[in-house]
């Protein structure tokens, strides 16, 4: 099962290439993604793989869903399905090698979340830059290039940083391999100077994926200038993979560091949360606005995480999930709207619901999911972040809270400049055919975060239990070290 | 180990004597036939037994056995052996390209093909030297047929001046060689490497500065070779002046050489030697990481960017000489396998694309190709990001595999550098990539076609992705649990 949900996107991907009719590739793509999404229900209890990659070297092809990618991975799969479809209906300029890049991104992205390998981990978060830079590059809009030129050059100085903590953490504390088991059982004797630099190396990978403020200035531009279609920023949005670096990396290989920095990057994700939310408010341009609102939700699932408490593990990482969906969902909606008026520009758009009810009552429905209404998606994971980071530092948590109230400002004033008001540009189609099925996977993903977080829950506790345990003990050392040497 | 006195193992021999026999036999033919057809068809098939029996005696030695020609002084070893390897592929490749571009740019002579045969094995007597004299012989051999072949396009003046550079050059390497070399004998009074180790180690030795200096010396010849800055400034022009098939053999056969011969030195010699010797190699790295990357970041021209990468390239392949040891001399033979690959994979596209005087690969001719030549824009584009090092293709293991080496001897911050650099590496390797997918064609691009060239690109690409996707298989074959290098 491990195997068919990491390979079978990037199958389908090379059967589009020998496939010619457009209609057939569509009809492909879409049972590929359909098949995967399956497959990744059954991730959990599944044992996963692991065989040696290069050998001599320590590196394993290991993958294991246990865990927290057990709901990632059928998340992505989801929100993949609609994806893969609007963009076989709307990207026309070589729309087969459009699919077949997001199809290799989705199996490059299964790979981050199930590698239990350090190298195959790092393997498959950087493989996956190249489809994303592709998309971006050749669909992208007039402003492409120097947006390509941006993304890349911070996502490689980070990466490149992590291969070298990467590589110097298995002769540093003298693993037996790169598979996170071995490095588990050494990594946290190292010293904590060592941690520190290594945990350092880590982090400005992470924090430019997660993005934290300041390392977060490619979005904007990325989201802007993607495809009108929105189906490379769902992508994008899903390859915001940083938090999962630190949750299942970064953090539980070096606790001691991890309990030293966490309340730095607490605050830098606090301060993340508030400030892109409050240019979210500002913003004239939907897709920019739609960038800002995910920096800002990616600042809370930062702030879940940093809080380094139970309670906020499982909801950054169940907020991750949930935004995926959201955020995915707003994306498609902003292609739709696209579509229909030429522009992104919010001053083009006004009192849309009159011609199109049925595509306001939908757009207000992933809206409130998005800016965590309760009963929907982002809601709980939204809550246990701050709920955790509140046990480590009230007033942080408190200050992140701001984001949310904000988001409730940006969230309404953007439906208004959408749907209210009078129609001074003139009437647009209403929501039909496949793009009402388009959205149907984002509906029913909002609700099945939203009302049923349980069993999902379990899964990342059973990973984010240890980390929580691993950190408690750390911080109780920390502690009495401090206290010893008073 | 006891020696032996003049001791011939003509399997040691074999691979060389192949190589040797072929080229004038290949020269005689072309007296009377002028076909190149022929002569180049006799030079892959002369390759191929050298690789024959070079994987015996591959076989031979991965079950345990030694064995060296002249009391070890030439050496039949997995290192050696496995550098064999190398630069018969290289050189196959190089021919495979040669063939139809020498037709199209009227440079055909059957001399060409015996020329490239004597230089590999010059070549493959630098890898198997373990005595500095039979370095020297190897080098010569392989030096004196290049720098007719970089002329060989003796109308342009490019091509002349870049034959003439490359063997003023080369002849001031060779000078610092063998000065190197006089003081390495002046001091221990040895040439071959065993001896001058335990010379060097004997109980009152007190030429100890007398020792480094010949090694430095001996280090800044063979930097020349590799283009190791500050040695590296005939590269630009003698790449880039070059018929670009020779280009690939020197970028790609040349070097794997001069490494083979800097690697074993390293690993006997310099351990021995004033700490002065080690920190050379450091800053010359340093300095070949910095301006060979920083230098090929504002190059216009495809031809000449690679001729900087290829410098930049040196460096990180120096890494893993500087961390010697068994890690270092794997990590160097698989990054100098997938070094040959993608870089006369490189090259092979470009004499497609190129005129018939290597002129137009200016970045701009490369606009809208993934359009107009979509199979040889996703074969370059396989090149360039295997040599950015891009996951699932060979550059990115090679690269981890030299980074780790360096980590575990202990250069950390040199790795810094190299990684820091890679950063820049990646801009220029994925410019043209930009150009070729995410621009409309500016130029009318040329339909050069050529069967040999398409072989091999495609055994480039194929090794590329394979070696990226299947790495175990290579490395685990010099894997021995025992050193790769004879008496190590």
């Amino acid at each position: 099962m491990t195997l068919a949900a990491l390979f079978l996107p990037l199958v389908t991907a090379l059967l589009l290439s020998f496939t010619a009719q457009a209609q057939a590739k569509r009809a492909l793509a879409l049972a590929g993604t359909i098949l995967t999404f399956v497959v990744a229900l059954f991730l959990p209890g599944d044992s996963g793989v692991a065989v040696p990659w290069i050998p001599g070297f320590g590196v394993y092809f290991a993958l294991n869903p246990a865990g927290a990618a057990a709901v990632l991975v059928p998340v992505a799969a989801l929100v993949m399905i609609p994806t893969v479809l609007y963009a076989g209906l709307k990207v026309e300029r070589r729309g087969g090698a459009f699919i077949a890049l997001l199809l290799a991104m989705q199996t490059g992205l299964n790979g981050i979340f199930l590698a239990k390998d350090l190298v195959l981990f790092y393997l498959f978060w950087e493989a996956t830059l190249i489809p994303s830079l592709f998309m971006l590059g050749i669909w992208g809009g007039g402003e492409r290039r120097a947006a390509v030129m941006k993304y890349m050059i911070y996502a490689m100085t980070g990466s490149l940083l992590m291969l070298l903590a990467i590589l110097a953490i298995k002769p540093l504390s003298g693993a037996a391999s790169y598979q996170l088991a071995d490095l588990l059982a050494v990594t946290p004797q190292l010293a904590l100077r060592t941690q520190v630099w290594l945990f350092i190396g880590f982090t400005l990978a992470f924090a430019v994926k997660l993005p934290l403020w300041p390392l977060h200035a490619w979005l904007p531009d990325f989201h802007e200038q993607n495809h009108s279609s929105g189906a490379a920023d769902v992508a994008g949005t899903l390859y915001k993979v940083g938090a999962w670096g630190f949750f299942a990396w970064a953090l539980p290989l070096l606790p001691a560091a991890a309990t030293l920095i966490a309340p730095i990057l607490l605050a830098l994700a606090a301060f993340t949360a508030v400030y892109a939310a409050l240019i979210a408010t500002s913003q004239s341009h939907f897709k920019r606005l739609l960038a800002y609102a995910s920096l800002s939700h990616m600042g809370i699932v930062g702030v879940g995480l940093f809080g380094l408490h139970l309670a906020g593990l499982n909801g950054a990482i169940y907020l991750l999930a949930a935004q995926m969906v959201s955020t995915g969902g707003m994306f498609l909606i902003s292609g739709m709207l696209f579509d229909r008026k030429g522009s992104f520009d919010l001053s083009n758009f006004g009192g849309l619901a009159k011609s199109a009810p049925a595509m306001a009552a939908l757009t207000l429905f992933v809206l409130f999911a998005s800016i965590g209404v309760p009963g929907l998606a982002n809601f709980p994971g939204e809550f246990m972040s701050l709920l955790g980071a509140y046990q480590n530092n009230p007033y942080l948590a408190a200050f992140a809270t701001l984001a949310v109230i904000a988001a409730g400002v940006y969230g309404v004033n953007l439906y208004q400049r959408l749907y209210q008001g009078r129609e001074e540009h003139g009437a647009v189609r209403e929501l039909a055919g496949l793009e009402l099925l388009v959205l149907v996977p984002i509906v029913v993903g909002i609700l099945w975060l939203g009302l049923a977080p349980q069993p999902q829950l379990e899964r990342i506790e059973e990973q984010s239990q240890l980390l929580s345990t691993q950190l408690e003990v750390q911080m109780t050392e920390t502690v009495l070290l401090k206290g010893a040497e008073r | 180990m006891p020696l032996v006195l003049p001791d011939i193992d003509w399997l040691t021999l074999a691979p060389l004597l192949v190589l040797l026999s072929t080229a004038s036999l290949a020269a005689l033919y072309a007296l009377y036939n002028r076909s190149s057809k022929a002569v180049a068809l006799l030079a892959l098939l002369g390759l191929a037994v050298a690789a024959i029996f070079n994987l015996q005696l591959f076989v031979a030695s991965r079950a345990g056995e030694l064995r060296s020609s002249f009391g070890l002084r030439y050496l039949a070893d997995q290192g050696a052996l496995a550098f064999n390897f190398v630069i018969l592929l290289g050189a196959a490749l190089a021919i495979l390209i040669s063939y139809d571009y020498l037709k199209r740019a009227e440079l055909e002579q059957p001399e060409y093909y015996p020329l490239m045969l004597l230089s590999a094995s010059g070549a493959m007597v630098m890898a198997a030297a373990g005595d500095l004299i039979i370095l020297l012989l190897g080098l010569e051999i392989m030096s004196l047929a290049v720098y007719v072949l970089s002329a060989w396009r003796q109308q342009a003046r490019e091509s002349a001046e870049a034959g003439m550079k490359y063997f003023l050059l080369g002849a001031f390497a060779s000078a610092f060689l063998i000065y190197g070399i006089a003081l390495i004998y002046g001091a221990t009074g040895f040439f071959s490497y065993p001896q001058i180790v335990a010379g060097l180690l004997a109980e009152g030795f007190e030429q100890i500065f007398l020792a480094t200096l010949g090694g430095i010396m001996i280090l800044a010849g063979l930097g020349f070779k590799v283009a190791l800055v500050p040695f590296h400034q005939w590269a630009p022009d003698v790449y880039t002046g070059a018929p670009t098939p020779v280009t690939a053999f020197m970028s790609v056969v040349v070097k794997t050489a001069a490494f083979a011969a800097l690697l074993r030195i390293f690993a006997f010699i310099y351990p021995e030697l004033g700490v002065l010797a080690v920190q050379s190699l450091v800053v010359l790295i340093a300095l070949t990481l910095i301006v060979g990357n920083f230098t090929a970041l504002v190059q216009r021209g495809i031809k000449r960017m690679l001729a900087y990468s290829a410098v930049a390239h040196a460096g990180y392949l120096a890494l893993a000489v500087l961390a010697a040891g068994n890690l270092g001399m794997r990590a160097a033979i698989w990054y100098l396998t997938a070094y040959t690959l993608m870089n006369a994979g490189a090259f092979a596209v470009l004499t497609l694309l190129s005129d018939r005087n290597d002129h137009g690969d200016d970045l701009e001719r490369f606009a809208g190709l993934a359009r107009s030549r979509p199979y040889l824009a996703a074969a370059m584009t396989v090149f360039l990001l295997s040599l950015a090092g891009i996951p699932l293709l060979a550059g990115f293991v090679g690269k981890i595999l030299v980074f780790s080496a360096a980590i575990e001897a202990g250069y950390v911050s040199l790795t810094v550098i190299a990684i820091i650099t890679s950063v820049v590496a990646m801009v220029y390797y994925l410019r043209p990539v930009m150009y070729m997918y995410f621009r409309e064609p500016e130029y009318e691009p040329l339909q050069t076609n050529s069967r040999s060239t398409h072989i091999a690109i495609g055994i480039a690409v194929f090794g590329t992705v394979l070696l990226g996707i299947f790495p175990g298989w290579w490395y685990s074959l010099l894997d021995l649990g025992q050193s790769l290098l004879a008496g190590l």
